[in-house]
């Protein structure tokens, strides 16, 4: 049943191909925390933003809207496939790894907007208040008062999103960019067989994966215990995480 | 900017994405309740299963859940047939996705079970409630409750996952954008249109599960 692979063993496990495996890791690792870093400051900027008080914005407000809504609603795939043509339509000839940097930029903003919108409405409205009341601008209020009491919020589920573009990454495959996934189609391509290759990508990716996962319980419980509250925390977070 | 659209050719092509939504309705359907159902079996066995049993449970989920699901499709559709299995593309990915939607359900509906508080259960003890009534008015109301919001937000997880069936030929929405756009070279208002049919899939299902909710368990979900 297994000869087959186990025959192969010796011509798969080089250094060499241990090398190529190491570098598909890098990318894939790299398109994530890029487009995970990207998106989360560009959240905070459209929430900033979409919260403004004032009538004049309101055009912007429903924009916005629409944004997260939109894009937590199309799959990576149709995602990545728009961002090649249409980047590649206005003559821009991006390489396909700032494709699929940008597609999961795209995502990644929907994503965490919403949980940092979620974050700013678990802080209290009496500490806005408060901040009004000691002539705090905005900006500052946002910054020194409703940011630091949010954080516990925001940081467990956003993270749980980077792991989740982690394994979501492996679509970018589909365009061409050469990371895990792609890898292990070309070890099944050249003729390994498919238990070896995809059997290895499976591997790397739980071992980027799971210990990731185990991190991002830790640091939920330290914020928690930082910052202690009512109200079941553990539940919105992992509802956040689950998605839409 | 080189790109004339030409959204006629397009729109020409609706019905045929519409059947290829069909397409993912029905796999998306069939792969996520069946795996609701053995998830629930899955749960129940790791919270009162032998130790072996709760082992083996919690490593089929933790590998699940930290796996891409491409991969395991990639596994299960190039790895099967090396051992003399052969099946369609469609049961493949619908191999899968049950498997993918098994272990993530499965995580989620321990975490509710959990959530029944002791003293939820001693107060029906008080009330003089038989287990069978235990289990109709307070566990069940109260995993439903707290489940209901997870469970639909998972399944509209998995309708955008499931775009992955393209891959290996499946034509469900997003495969039969691929194989129009290949023929027609309209490549941007293909996928725009049948990136708006998931926006509209996916909105009418949430819909529909936040009013099945509301009936049936009296749960406040938010469509947006």
């Amino acid at each position: 049943m297994f000869e087959h692979a186990l025959s192969q063993a010796d011509l798969f496990f080089t250094w060499q191909n241990g090398l190529l495996w190491l570098r598909a890791m890098g990318t894939t690792l790299a398109m994530a925390a890029l487009g995970c870093g990207i998106g989360f400051v560009v959240a905070c900027v459209l929430v900033y933003l979409r919260t403004w008080p004032s009538l004049l914005l309101l055009p912007l407000r429903l924009l916005l809207v629409a944004y997260v809504e939109i894009f937590r609603r199309i799959p990576f795939l149709v995602l990545i496939f728009l961002v090649l043509f249409g980047t590649r339509a206005i003559g821009m000839r991006l390489p396909l790894f700032w494709v699929a940097c940008i597609t999961v930029t795209v995502m990644a903003t929907a994503f965490i907007a919403e949980i940092v919108r979620a974050g700013y409405e678990s802080v209290h409205r009496t500490q806005w208040e408060s901040a009004t009341v000691m002539n705090f601008g905005r900006l500052r209020t946002v910054l020194l008062v409703v940011l630091p009491q949010a954080w516990t919020v925001i940081i467990p589920p956003a993270f749980s999103y980077f792991v989740m573009f982690i394994k979501e990454t492996s679509l970018a495959s589909q365009v061409g960019v050469y990371e895990l996934m792609q890898t292990g189609k070309y070890f099944n391509n050249v003729g390994i067989s498919p238990f070896l290759a995809f059997g290895t990508c499976l591997l790397i990716y739980f071992a980027l994966s799971y210990p990731l996962t185990r991190l991002g319980w830790r640091i939920e419980r330290k914020l928690k215990q930082r910052f202690r509250r009512d109200g079941d925390a553990d539940l919105t977070a992992r509802n956040l995480v689950t998605g839409i | 900017m080189d790109y004339t659209f030409q959204w006629g050719v397009a729109f020409r092509y609706l019905p045929d994405l519409l059947g290829g939504a069909w397409v993912t309705f029905h796999l998306t359907f069939i792969g996520f309740w069946t795996g609701l159902i053995i998830a629930v079996f899955l749960a129940v066995g790791q919270v009162y299963g032998g130790r072996g049993l709760q082992r083996a449970i919690s490593a089929y989920v933790v590998f699940f859940t930290n796996t891409p699901s491409l991969v395991t499709a990639f596994f299960i559709f190039y790895g099967l047939p090396e051992v003399g299995i052969i099946w369609s593309p469609y049961v493949c990915v619908l191999v899968n996705l049950i498997l993918n939607a098994a272990a993530f359900l499965t995580d989620v509906i321990r975490g509710g079970v959990a959530s029944v508080r002791q003293a939820e259960m001693e107060a029906a003890e008080t009330l003089g409630f038989s287990l069978l009534q235990k289990v109709h008015y307070v566990i069940v109301p109260h995993v439903a409750k707290v489940l209901y919001a997870p469970i639909s937000n998972l399944y509209i997880v998995f309708i955008l996952g499931s775009a992955l069936a393209a891959i290996f030929g499946v034509e469900e929405l997003t495969g039969t954008a691929f194989n129009i756009a290949s023929d027609t070279f309209r490549t941007i208002e293909i996928y725009s249109l049948a990136a708006g049919i998931y926006v509209a899939m996916t909105i009418i299902a949430s819909a529909i599960l936040a009013l099945v909710g509301h009936w049936a368990f009296r749960v406040k979900a938010k469509i947006f």
